[in-house]
Parts: C-alpha cells; structure tokens; sequence
C-alpha cells in the first residue's frame, strides 16, 4: 500500500497552522495520529497535495486541570494518555474507558481525540463520551475563533460543521457534579480493533447516596447517522429514584430514538435489541459509579 | 521534495533523506534493509509492522518516516544482545509460539512495550497488549504463555 505524493509541512505554532490552511484549505489536511488519515490516503479516499502535521505544535496534546471545575484537553492528545490520566479515570469516566476501547494498544498510541471527533464516524468510541460529558469545542482560524457544544458537532458521517481552514484546538470539559457516575459500553462483533456495532455513554447524577436521579445524560453510537443523544430515555429518568425496572425501562425508551441499519457487522433487529440492553446495562453501571462517588 | 530526518534506531543513529509519502516501514525495511519488520496489510489492521517508538508500540505502516525524525525506535533486530537471543524471543521459541513467524516479530514487540511498562500483567493484559497483532498460526495460546513466561525469566534475572 503505497502512499500517493504530497507536500509536508511542520509549523512550530497555532499562528502558523492557521496561516496554511487559510492559505492551503481545501488542498490540505491536518495529520494528527494518521490512524484515518493515512489510512484513507493509501486507499485514494483522500489524495491532499499538501498534508499539515500538528505533531510540533506547542500545547496542543496536554490535558490541562482547571483547578477542580473541569478540565481542557488538547485535540492531539492520545487515547492511551486519556485511558492512562488519573484524572481522567476519576472525573470523566466514559471518556477514560471509550479511550480504552478504542482500536488496539498500537493504534490506541497514536489515535487523537481530535481526529476521532473530526473523523465523525457514527461509530466512532470518543464522540457518545464527549456528549454526555457535554464537551464544549474550541475552534479556531485565521480570523474566526468559536466555541461549538459537542451535540452541535456532527453534520452526518464523515461530516463535521468545521469549515477546511478551521483547526480543533481543543475540548473544554467541566467537572460532573457530587455522585455523578459516568459508563461507556461497546458492542463489537470481536473484542479488539473492531469498529462498534452499538455504543453506548452514559453520565448519572444522584441527588445524594440514596437520593432521586437529578440529571442524566445518555449518548449512542452506530445507530443514527451521527451519534445521537437519548432525550426521551432522560426525561423518563430524571426526578426517579433509581431501580433495576426503572433502567430496563429506559432501555427500551433508548431504542426509540435509533435509526440503525442491518450490515455485515449486525442487522436491524439485533442492534435494537442491543442498544436496549447496552443501555440498561450502562444505566446501571453509571449508577454504582455514582454511589461509590468521593470527594 | 526529500527532507533529512535523524532518528534512533536499535540505539544507533541514523541520518536520511527521505520523501514525505515515504512510511516508517518502508524505510526500516527498503532504504535500511532491516526486513524484521513485516509488511502485512499496510492499513493498522494486523500488527506485523509493529516497533517500538518512544517506548510505545506502534504501526509502522500508519507512521511517515519523517515523522520518526528526533525519535527513538527500536525494532526486532534490536533485541538480542552479543548473539543471546532476548527472553521474550527465547520463549517463544521454546513455548513453541512461533510457526511460520510472520507474526512474531511483531508480537515479541508488543510483548517488549507491555513487560517494559508492567513487568507482571495479567493474562487478560497480555491479551490486551497483542489484540492488535494477527496470527493465523497458533492460535494465541502458546503466544500467551509464552510471554507469561518471559515475564517470569526477566522477573527472576533482575532479582538474581
Ligand atoms: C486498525 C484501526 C482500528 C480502529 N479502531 C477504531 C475504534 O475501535 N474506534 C474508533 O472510534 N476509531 C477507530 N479507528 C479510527 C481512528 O483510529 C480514530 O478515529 C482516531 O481517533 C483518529 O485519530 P487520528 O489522530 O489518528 O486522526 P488523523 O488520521 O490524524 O485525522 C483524522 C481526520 O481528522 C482531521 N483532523 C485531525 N485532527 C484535527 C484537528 N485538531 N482539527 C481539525 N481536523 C483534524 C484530519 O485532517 C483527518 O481528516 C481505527 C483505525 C484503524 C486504522
Ligand atoms: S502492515 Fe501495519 S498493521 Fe498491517
Ligand atoms: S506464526 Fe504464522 S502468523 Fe503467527
């Protein structure tokens, strides 16, 4: 597989990566990990004249606490470094184990968070986990800086709302209230590299240790042309107090909100079923999270 | 246009010029001659390029050869010392892990990264650590023990 020619650039700053791809934009592409890029590159899906590495660029590939109210991640941090942050693991849960999900170890290393958001695959394993963790996205060029909540990302597969001369700088999270547990489940047709089948995020937050569930969010993946939030499985939830029946409940109203299709890697009907029951599972785990929550 | 890259390779610098499309592999293996390192599928799918970059198993494949510049990289060639083959090499050979081998340079290089980070994983984590690297072969089992086993020869060298 051989890769067809192209033109190398390695700025040093932010300044000079929005420089280029005002200048390049259409005729250029970011190389973060490369684990799409490249991939797509040798199989002529893109042919760029002009590839940007971000790899020199200060910054843009550290997960930065804000004190105890959230935190920044830059776009090229890794999924490994993001399975590995403690503070990742303690706080934002359903990141940490869909970055621990995602692909095998080697490609796990080299795999950004940025170029799995911006890759938007319904599949993809970082997106549902930046939605119930209601990323906020920084974005940036030459003369236009905006910030976009995660939901508003994704346009359709493969499809963002960046525009070409536009880079993802980073993800600004903030930190869950008390007794919030996070869970993230994937159901592939084997256990390692695959692409989903179903995903599915969820966040819980208890009023107390045997308190009423006051907020919920539940993200899918792999069943809509983007992943998709569950609103209708919220609504139910929010204001109950949690129970095994409660959370089978909002499974089957989780389906409710999937347009899956049948494939190679399952049909229609199995993905239902599995979006029901991932998402009961995942309710469940999100609560013993929860109620293990310290300070 | 071809751009001189310095990196570090089995702990022996290396200086080169090399064209961008040009991926680590290709160079390890055509402009090196260190054909170790495998070509399988190209596409991250299978794990036969695997080496060692910066401490981290990674896909050659997936990884321009410029991009390895200033980096330190250590492929299957790298591991035996004065003719004594490395632990995880001699146990595979005597696990009987190894049948046609096309696997196996990569496997023993995601054998290194993990044992290097957790000298004592579990079989679940052994798992883990070469769910990126096919055999059509073995069957896994023997490749397990194998690096189980290594696990033990390295704990029990560094106490003696
Ligand atoms: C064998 C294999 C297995 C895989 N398994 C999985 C899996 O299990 N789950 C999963 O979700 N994905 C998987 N993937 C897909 C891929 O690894 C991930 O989507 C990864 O996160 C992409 O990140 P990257 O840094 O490698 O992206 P790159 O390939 O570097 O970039 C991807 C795209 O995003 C653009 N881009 C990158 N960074 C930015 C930025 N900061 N701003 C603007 N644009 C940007 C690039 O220009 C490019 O178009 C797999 C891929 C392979 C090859
Ligand atoms: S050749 Fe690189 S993963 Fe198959
Ligand atoms: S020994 Fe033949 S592929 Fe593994």
């Amino acid at each position: 597989m051989l890769l067809p020619k192209f033109d190398y650039h390695e700025p040093r700053t932010l300044e000079e990566v929005l420089l280029l791809l005002s200048e390049l934009g259409g005729n250029a592409k970011l190389l973060a990990g490369g684990t799409d890029l490249l991939v797509r590159m040798k199989l002529n899906v893109d042919r760029p004249s002009h590839v940007i590495s971000l790899e020199k660029v200060p910054g843009l590939n550290e997960i930065i606490p804000q004190d105890r109210h959230g935190v920044t991640i830059g776009s090229t941090t890794t999924a490994a470094n993001l399975a590995e942050s403690e503070l990742i693991i303690d706080r934002f849960a359903p990141l940490a184990i869909a970055s621990s999900r995602l692909g095998a170890p080697m490609i796990r290393n080299r795999a950004t968070i940025g170029g799995n958001l911006v890759n938007a695959r319904p599949a993809a394993d970082l997106s549902p986990a930046c939605m119930v963790l209601s990323a906020n996205l920084k974005i940036k060029s030459l003369n236009k800086d905006r910030e976009v909540l995660v939901n508003d990302f994704f346009v359709g597969p493969g499809q963002t709302i960046l525009d070409p001369n536009e880079l993802l700088v980073s993800l600004k999270i903030e930190t869950p209230p008390p007794w919030t547990g996070g869970s993230y489940l994937k159901l592939g047709a084997r256990k390692a590299l695959e692409i989903s089948m179903v995903n599915v995020a969820c966040l819980l937050t208890l009023q107390s240790a045997d308190g009423p569930i006051v907020d919920v969010r539940i993200a899918l993946g792999a069943v809509a042309p983007t992943p998709v939030r569950a609103f209708a499985a919220e609504e139910f939830l929010i204001g109950q107090k949690p129970s095994e029946s409660l959370f089978k409940e909002a499974g089957s109203i989780g389906v409710g909100m999937c347009s899956p299709i049948t494939d190679h890697r399952g049909t229609m009907e199995y993905r239902c079923m599995m979006i029901e029951s991932l998402t009961h599972r995942a309710l469940q785990q999100a609560y013993h999270r929860a109620l293990e929550w310290k300070l | 246009m071809k751009k001189i890259i310095k990196l570090t390779i089995n702990g022996e610098s290396v200086e080169a010029a090399v064209e961008p499309n040009r991926t680590l592999l290709q160079f390890l293996r055509e402009d090196l001659g260190l054909t170790g390192t495998k070509h399988g599928c190209g596409l991250g799918d299978c794990g036969a390029c695997t080496v060692i970059m910066e401490g981290r198993a990674v896909n050659s494949c997936l990884i321009l050869a410029i991009q390895a510049h200033g980096k330190e990289i250590i492929t299957i060639e790298g591991l035996a010392e004065g003719g004594r083959l490395h632990p995880i090499q001699q146990a595979f050979v005597d696990k009987g892990a190894i049948q046609c081998g096309f696997c196996t340079p990569g496997m023993i290089l995601s054998a290194k990264a993990l044992l290097d980070r957790n000298p004592k994983p579990t079989e679940m984590e052994i798992r883990t650590a070469i769910s990126g690297n096919l055999c059509r072969c073995t069957g896994y089992q023997k490749i397990v023990e194998a690096i189980e086993s290594a696990s033990e020869t390295i704990g029990s060298e560094e106490v003696s």
